[in-house]
């Protein structure tokens, strides 16, 4: 697919009103590199929203947003406007968060835990979470999740989005995605328990 | 949405979700990142299609060559097969082993 144009049309200025996510896809698709970025401009709040909850710092959120983007721009010309663009997104974002996080568990393996984080260890959850500091520990405890287990309770859990969504979202059956969150819970309480037991 | 409701737990997500992460500092010039990156790829990607061609082209030097080299030997031992034999009945003769 072409790059696109910077001196193409963008359909917002042929009509009054702003046109809709399907338009602007097709303008993109025609090369329309305004149209793109209207795109990525009405959305990257959303999908950086997402990124953050994975990413460990602004850098990652940074290039899991742009990996996102990148995968819409790629796959511009199979988007079928038979769902909502926001839709379609959506599931790409999900799929790249999942990838990252197969990248990062193989990271991990490899890398030391910093010493900020392992401080938390010794923390209590109610500690943690009187201290303004939930959010780390909720990572640091998912970090020992397997990539399935942290992106099911990442959407379940802080993203509080309904199993049938997350079932649309990652393709696994709805009942599989329900097995796997109450697994996943157990382990991270199990984690978050044996690590302040120390 | 829990199906093993944990108070502990589900204490600690609350106050997770609480804290929303803060993306104003990615969201500055994102789209000019983006475009950037978008430019790199489609420029890197000529490259990467050149160097992952390499071997093809490698394996069809290899063909050319090998082919040109059999054909030129082949070549050489018609030629001194139709000038050993003074006519091809003669050849003929030889090759069937009627003589």
């Amino acid at each position: 697919m072409p790059l696109p144009r910077a001196d193409a049309k963008t359909p917002q200025m042929a009509d009054v009103s702003p046109p809709t996510d399907e338009e602007l896809v097709a303008a993109a698709r025609d090369g329309d590199e305004v149209a793109f970025s209207e795109l990525v401009t009405r959305h990257k709040r959303r999908v950086l929203a997402t990124a953050a909850r994975f990413a460990r710092d602004d850098h990652q959120m940074d290039d899991l947003a742009q990996e996102v983007f990148l995968r819409v721009f790629r796959n511009l010309g199979k988007f079928r406007a038979e769902a909502p663009f926001g839709h379609w997104l959506a599931r790409i974002t999900v799929s790249a968060c999942y990838d990252f996080l197969r990248k990062e568990r193989k990271v991990r393996e490899q890398v030391s835990l910093d010493a900020s984080v392992l401080e938390l260890r010794d923390g209590r959850i109610e500690e943690a979470v009187a201290a303004g500091r939930a959010r780390e520990l909720v990572q640091w405890g998912l970090g020992r999740l397997t990539p399935e287990e942290q992106l099911i309770l990442t959407l379940a859990e802080l993203e509080e989005r309904p199993m049938r969504e997350i079932a649309e979202l990652t393709g696994w059956s709805e009942a599989n995605v329900k097995v796997r969150a109450f697994r996943a819970r157990q382990n991270l309480k199990r984690i978050l328990e044996n690590s302040h037991e120390r | 949405m829990n199906d093993n409701p944990d108070p502990e737990l589900e204490a600690l997500f609350a106050a997770a979700r609480a804290e929303m992460p803060d993306t104003s500092r990615v969201e500055y010039a994102f789209e000019t990142r983006l475009t950037a990156r978008l430019r790199a790829e489609q420029g890197e990607s000529v490259f990467a299609w050149a160097w992952r061609l390499c071997p093809f082209f490698a394996a069809l030097a290899l063909a050319v060559a090998w082919w040109s080299h059999s054909t030129q030997g082949a070549e050489v031992y018609s030629r001194i097969a139709a000038e050993a034999a003074p006519s091809s009945e003669e050849l003929l003769a030889y090759l069937t082993g009627d003589r």
